[in-house]
């Protein structure tokens, strides 16, 4: 993994009147990598970005791309590209002439602003529709146009606000997979701002939790999502996840109101929450090899396709099950069976409260 | 239903007629021989004769002409940097602003002529074009001003965002991006301030100075000295066709902006 940082960012603070929009917020992100800020909406991930770009100014902390302190540079003398959430397509442009556009800025020869359109169209796969209005081309083209357009100048960043957001389903999850090829491919750090995790789990290198204008964990998407560092980013990520409160009594013990559980050890100490991920959750009549284990009452099964999602009572505490490769019917727990369900201490992680 | 449909059609028929027929008249007895304006004796083009072969008519279409250029190409810079101003910033006393530029617009014109030329004399300002366009620009950029501001009020900005990201400066980004994406909204502004100025007759007359006409002013002076002639009539569907031709052309550019 590379070690130089193609932006980083220093305690920046961006205030809009009474309200905390960025929330000195600090980032080292580094050389190619595809790197996502996710989080929901309004918790200051899109004007992260636009600090990044220079669209907005923080009021505190430092903007450096490549080493470079770019906080008072201008936008359009920060050598970025950016992707917006709608497109913002020049409507009165052909497909060439948006592309060409930022070449055009840079007083590149025409020769070779034709050269590069071609390569870069021949990158988003969109040969041949040089000469077609933008608004003649479907969601899943303009999408590639918006993404040459910003790629063809050759920045040292790509930002990228939400491009999927507009797609349909089948389309968005096409382009995930084309995204992280063209950056392979043009070998360039994209910032990707999202608040879905699918997308961000998909493409990203490393992936930095936002909530309330603050970073609540940078890692790749195995730590975030098995590994998270509170409990925001624990029932952020993925689909459900089981929260039980205890005390942690010895390094692994930790005291609920279920009984001593046993988990991985951490040297967190005090008021914790232990974090078991629904897929970890063994379901059936007896169980061996777990060691935790507990029993309840089945209260709703849900078929989901690959895998069936119990909800378990356990004393007043429900349990999320994920049961994969359910193909014998005849196994299938029934609403109100009594079950025991169980995991392994390696399974249930101490999160600090 | 079949009844009430026809009692529409007709009622139709009728607001439309009394509207257009004095036009119609007019534009009818312009082609008339006799010189008498009451009865059509023979079809003919003698007045048109009259009028084309008359200087003082070319001198004032002419006059009409770039007063009219000159109006719009001012109403449509202030109208366009007033309209940027509501629409992209807060400020105080924006909507005090707001409502005074709606004012040319509900005031009578006849109060806005005699105001313009007290102050003119009060001033000390000698009349002539100079006064008239003035004038004529005082109220188009109130109509300018509400056109563009409509049209700007759903503009994207992010374009302009995404044209800095590329490299370009405020200026770069403002001809190349900005004007023309507004460009179909400038045409009908600035069309309609054109018509507006060739048509206006009040303020030109209280604001012109000896010697300077436009040609709704001659029209109008030659009423005023000669009443109602076939010549006057010539003069006037003279006029009026080239005031259709610039509305027609406005209507088509703003049904193009609808789309």
């Amino acid at each position: 993994m590379s070690d130089v940082f193609s932006v980083e960012l220093e305690n920046i603070v961006k205030r809009f009147g009474n309200v905390v929009a960025v929330d000195h917020v600090n980032l080292k992100i580094r050389e190619n990598e595809f790197f996502s800020l996710l989080g929901p909406s309004g918790c200051g991930k899109t004007t992260t970005l636009r600090i990044i770009a220079g669209l907005e100014e923080p009021d505190e902390g430092v903007v450096r791309i490549y080493g470079e302190d770019v906080t008072d540079v201008p936008t359009h003398k920060r050598n970025i590209g950016m992707v917006f959430q709608h497109l913002a397509l020049f409507p009165h442009m052909n497909v060439f002439e948006n592309i060409a556009f930022g070449l055009k800025m840079r007083k590149v020869q025409k020769e070779e602003i034709k050269k590069r359109v071609k390569e870069i169209l021949e990158i988003v796969k969109l040969e041949g529709l040089e000469y077609r209005r933008v608004n003649q081309l479907s969601g899943g083209q303009q999408q590639r146009v918006a993404l040459a357009r910003a790629l063809v100048i050759e920045p040292e960043v790509l930002l990228l606000d939400e491009p999927l957001g507009a797609l349909d389903l089948k389309i968005r999850q096409h382009m995930m997979v084309e995204l992280k090829n063209i950056q392979r491919k043009v070998k360039t750090t994209f910032i990707y701002v999202t608040h879905d995790q699918t997308e961000a789990m998909t493409m990203s290198d490393r992936i930095a939790i936002m909530k309330d204008g603050k970073i609540q964990q940078v890692g790749t998407p195995l730590e975030i999502y098995y590994r998270p560092s509170n409990t925001f980013v624990a029932s952020f990520i993925g689909e459900a996840v089981n929260l039980i409160e205890g005390e942690v009594v010895e390094n692994g013990l930790v005291d609920t109101s279920l009984g001593t559980i046993h988990c991985a050890g951490s040297l967190t100490k005090g008021r914790v929450a232990v974090m078991v991920r629904p897929e970890m959750v063994e379901i059936g009549d007896k169980l061996y090899n777990v060691d935790n284990l507990f029993r309840g009452t089945v209260q709703s099964i849900i078929f989901k396709g690959s895998y069936i999602e119990y909800r378990v009572d356990v004393e007043g505490n429900t349990f999320v099950i994920h049961k994969h490769g359910s193909a014998e019917l005849g196994r299938l727990h029934h609403l109100g069976d009594i079950v025991e369900i169980g995991w392994k201490k390696n399974s249930s992680i101490i999160i600090p409260i | 239903m079949k009844g009430t449909n026809l009692f529409l059609k007709i009622f139709t028929i009728l607001v439309f007629l009394f509207l257009y027929s004095p036009i119609i008249v007019m534009v009818v007895f312009s082609f008339n021989e006799s010189k008498s304006i009451g009865v059509f004796t023979n079809f003919s083009l003698r007045w048109y004769e009259k009028v084309i072969n008359n200087p003082e008519v070319w001198k004032a279409l002419f006059n009409s002409f770039w007063v009219g250029a000159v109006v719009t190409i001012v109403s449509l810079i202030l109208g366009l940097m007033m309209a940027m101003a509501v629409t992209r910033y807060n400020f105080s006393g924006k909507s005090i602003l707001e409502s005074l530029i709606l004012i040319p617009v509900i005031i009578p014109e006849i109060a806005e002529a005699l105001s313009l030329l007290i102050m003119y004399i009060f001033l000390n300002i000698p009349l002539g074009p100079v006064t008239v366009i003035i004038g004529h620009v005082a109220f188009c950029i109130s109509y300018v001003t509400i056109v563009m501001r409509a049209r700007m009020a759903g503009y994207d900005r992010s374009i302009e965002e995404a044209a800095r990201t590329l490299g370009a400066n405020e200026f770069q980004t403002f001809f190349k991006i900005t004007l023309p994406t507004l460009y179909p909204a400038i045409l009908a502004a600035g069309l309609l301030a054109f018509t507006l100025s060739f048509d206006d007759l009040i303020k030109t007359l209280f604001t012109t100075g000896p010697g300077f006409k436009t040609l709704p002013l001659v029209v109008w002076s030659s009423a005023a000295r000669g009443g109602v002639s076939p010549e006057l009539n010539s003069l006037s569907s003279f006029a009026l066709s080239i005031s259709f031709l610039f509305a027609v052309f406005r209507l088509r550019v703003e049904r193009r902006l609808e789309r």
